[in-house]
């Protein structure tokens, strides 16, 4: 709790606009949210905005009007400093997600995560003085510069969060990893696509599997594959060691998930087999494009990341527990569009980064998630190729307590 | 009797819709005992009858009987139901304008169901209730009798309850067991009956003929988000209750079976309900001005609600419903029935159209002010994942003879919605509820999805 004054923050977005990210999370510090029961408005105050785009139905300027103590400055910098010389705000919302950014040949949308950091830091450089930043989703699409973020905090000695909202949200059944369990393979069955929703999946998974016996100890080797034809031979491999998975924990998964695309028309909830599966990935009208990336960590956990629209519509995962004859599954819950309530613990959890200045869960987790984001899509890039990650050596231990949505 | 026939077409759509590369799935069909579920193992599956007015896509006889043929999601694996369908009957055939409307909605016919069911899963479709419960002979041939009587083409009252034919299906039930000497589990959907008479009849006849009975609505047995259950035996001051619905006969049920699920769990066991009230429009803000419920345990129900209306549609912001003045600007017709337990227990269900899409509650427990909240998840079309949580109840019963919750919690429900149209009838007199005098004792062990 914070015991000095009530902390003001500054927001650093891409774009306000409804549904992005940025409206979101601010509306949340602008309106309150529920939390624990209550409507929760959050002790902090929303001081400054920059936004660096502004499309049509854009929101800044209305909720600007609204919540007159949120000032609108047209740069990074004024908007920390409020309009002065010197660093003015106890911390930082980046959120860099949404908006018309430039995307490169490997599929990589260029968000400026990186280049609006930069900016951060030139200012707590220039004030000598640095204040808790929190980072929406991965670092950047650029490992080398995600890296340089964590290496920048730790020198200017400012706490870091970032992440997905998929670690914190609520699950069903509401469980956690056991601390110190042994895993010996996990599973995320998921929706979207490459550098957008790979991502979160790998949030939610790494959330759970950090929590295994000894820690985390980094990512050996990481393969992508993508199209019909490649995770179909997956799914029909039968083990991770054959190319595919354990099929215990896609089942699982599957049975997990609240949202299964029915096989069959006029039945509205069965089990599907392989070949119901792979007749839904090539239906005509589901355009998602199936994903794959499979990894190794460098203590021997096996881990598949597969993304199914169009089989599933939701985020689900399972776990192979040494020991233990059931896997251990959970759906990710991710309640409906039109308030996005998984915002609510990851609001929460940026409150309680500027309360504490201490991040509420470590940032190796989503430096971790960033670099195997960046590689999984590198691996696309290059056909499929398995490629080592002695980059992605990171060790770090997880929080003891549980830091999902369970209040 | 067509029981290995049955057998065998089960198994091959079993194996074409459900078995997975999995090894050691418990619906595979060639290597033997050791693949049995532990039901199969304990011997022959119960056979079972489905009585329904309708079995069409997402209709309730569609989405619970279907889980007896296909199987269903349970703790993290699909389980292989352990009764076997053997027999049906359906009341209705859905109406050509109905069947128009919904293929609109779903793009595919949505005719009946039953034909290729029966066909496809083998089992024989009836004209009559008796014929279903005797699969065509002479006596009682089933082990068990779902009841699903909702939707289909039935009249409304003039208080606005729609009169399913639940407790005339019922007593064919009766007559086939009395005539035939011997009596089965039975299951109904939803309340017992709109008239509390007639379901303290169904009730009675259980208990004359000593069947097993269980009923009522899947939210009580749902996911519950936060995972959340009153205390057994807690002392409690008041709860509230909150649909985003204008319907009091379908959608009232549902919430008030759900609140009264945590209530039964206070010191002293239920009660029974003395007194009843339906408010409407006005009269609701005015109660809420008057704090005829407490606006703090409504304020905590609403917080639960994760599908908010009003302007989160138009602009996505998140809003703080309890605040002055909010739900009189978006709910143009609200409903709220107040209600009070013969122990002085006080509580009130709120029809909130307009407001949320969820159904939530706030209890408050002694006079320590804890206040525990949770929404009753209901998982979207198509799956409706939270008739998966009744089917095994459903299921259990009809295999252990044990209802996992007693009937009584269901017939005193059936009771306080039909006093609570008779109110609202009324014009929202207060209304003295004395055949309410249902007492019984609530299961101390949780028996919602959780796992």
């Amino acid at each position: 709790m914070s015991n000095v004054k009530r902390p003001r923050i500054a927001a650093v977005v891409t774009e306000v606009r409804r549904y992005s990210h940025a409206q979101h999370i601010l509306d949340r510090f602008l309106f309150g949210y529920s939390w624990d029961g209550h409507h929760h408005v959050p002790d902090i105050e929303l001081v400054s905005l920059y936004a660096d785009q502004h499309p049509d139905g854009e929101l800044s300027r209305d909720r600007a009007k609204m919540f007159p103590q949120m000032k609108i400055y047209p740069t990074i910098s004024e908007a920390l400093c409020q309009g002065g010389q010197r660093l003015d705000v106890d911390g930082v919302l980046l959120i860099g997600e949404h908006g018309k950014y430039p995307t490169n040949p490997k599929g990589q949308r260029l968000y400026p995560r990186y280049e609006f950091f930069q900016q951060i830091v030139d200012v707590f450089r220039k004030s000598g003085r640095s204040v808790p930043v929190f980072n929406d989703k991965h670092l950047s699409w650029n490992w080398d510069w995600a890296k340089e973020m964590v290496e920048t905090a730790r020198e200017l000695d400012f706490p870091l969060l970032a992440g997905s909202s998929l670690p914190v949200t609520r699950r069903v059944p509401q469980i956690d990893m056991p601390l110190g369990a042994k895993v010996e393979e996990a599973i995320c069955v998921a929706v979207g696509g490459v550098d957008g929703y790979d991502i979160h999946a790998l949030e939610a998974m790494q959330s759970m599997v950090e929590r295994r016996h000894g820690g985390e100890t980094g990512v050996e080797w990481i393969e992508a594959a993508t199209g019909v034809d490649a995770v179909v031979k997956a799914l029909k491999a039968g083990s991770f060691d054959q190319g595919g998975w354990d099929p215990a924990l896609f089942r699982a998964c599957l049975c997990r998930s609240h949202r299964l695309v029915p096989t069959r028309e006029g039945f509205n909830h069965t089990l599907p087999t392989d070949r119901q599966i792979e007749d839904l990935m090539r239906e005509p009208e589901n355009r998602n494009r199936p994903v794959l990336y499979r990894y190794q960590h460098s203590d021997g956990l096996r881990m598949n990341m597969l993304l199914i629209e169009g089989v599933v519509h939701d985020f689900t995962f399972a776990a192979r527990l040494t020991d233990h004859p059931k896997p251990l599954s959970v759906q990710m819950f991710l309640p409906p569009r039109e308030v996005c309530n998984f915002f609510n613990p990851l609001t929460h959890a940026t409150e309680e980064l500027f309360h504490d200045r201490r991040a509420p869960y470590p940032i190796e987790r989503t430096l971790l998630t960033t670099g195997l984001t960046a590689a999984g899509v590198e691996s696309l890039y290059r056909k499929g190729a398995r490629l080592k990650t002695p980059h992605l050596d990171i060790h770090y231990r997880p929080t003891r307590r549980s830091t999902f949505w369970s209040n | 009797m067509p029981h290995t026939r049955i057998t065998e077409t089960r198994r091959e759509f079993l194996e074409t819709t459900t078995a997975t590369a999995l090894a050691g799935s418990l619906v595979g069909t060639s290597s033997g005992d050791e693949q049995k579920s532990p039901a199969e193992k304990a011997g022959p599956k119960k056979r079972i009858a489905i009585i329904t007015t309708l079995w069409a896509y997402l209709r309730h006889g569609q989405h619970i009987g279907d889980r007896f043929l296909v199987g269903y999601p349970h703790e993290g694996d699909w389980h292989e139901p352990g009764v076997e369908v053997v027999s049906a009957f359906v009341a209705q055939q859905p109406t050509a304008s109905d069947q128009k409307v919904r293929e609109k909605e779903f793009g595919f016919p949505q005719g009946d169901l039953s034909a290729e069911r029966a066909r496809e899963f083998g089992f024989g479709l009836h004209k009559t209730i008796p014929d279903a419960l005797r699969c065509g002979g002479k006596r009682l041939a089933v082990d068990g009798v779902v009841v699903i009587a909702e939707h289909g083409e039935y009249p409304t009252n003039a208080k606005g309850q729609k009169l399913y034919p639940r407790s005339e299906f019922f007593s064919q039930i009766v007559d086939v067991f009395r005539n035939d000497g011997r009596s089965v589990p039975v299951f109904n959907d939803k309340h017992l009956s709109y008239s509390f008479e007639q379901a303290s009849r169904m009730v009675a006849a259980s208990r004359e003929l000593n069947f097993p009975m269980l009923a009522g609505s899947s939210l009580p047995v749902t996911w519950r988000m936060p995972e959340m259950e009153v205390p057994y035996g807690a002392e409690i001051e008041e709860a509230v209750v909150i649909c985003g619905s204008s319907s009091l006969d379908s959608s009232g049920f549902h919430a008030l079976e759900a609140l009264q699920c945590l209530v039964e769990r206070r010191k002293g066991g239920e009660t029974g309900i003395r007194r009843v009230q339906t408010l409407s429009g006005d009269d609701v803000w005015n109660a809420l001005d008057h704090k005829k419920w407490s606006p703090d345990l409504m304020a905590r129900a609403l917080s639960r609600a994760d599908v908010i209306k009003g302007i989160t549609l138009v602009d996505a912001r998140t809003q703080d419903l309890a605040a002055p003045g909010v739900l009189k600007s978006i709910v143009p017709e609200p409903q709220a029935v107040l209600f009070e337990y013969r122990d002085g227990l006080k509580a009130t269900l709120l029809l909130l159209d307009g407001a949320v899409g969820n159904f939530t509650a706030a209890v408050r427990l002694d006079r320590r002010d804890r206040v525990l909240s949770t929404k009753f998840l209901l998982p979207p079309e198509p799956n409706v994942a939270y008739s998966a949580c009744l089917a095994h109840h459903i299921e259990n019963m009809i295999v252990t003879g044990q209802p996992g919750y007693p009937v009584e919690r269901t017939l005193l429900v059936s009771g306080l919605l039909e006093a609570a149209h008779d109110s609202r009838a009324a014009d929202g007199r207060r209304l003295r509820t004395p055949q309410l005098d249902v007492t019984y004792t609530a299961p101390r062990a949780s028996q919602h999805c959780r796992n």
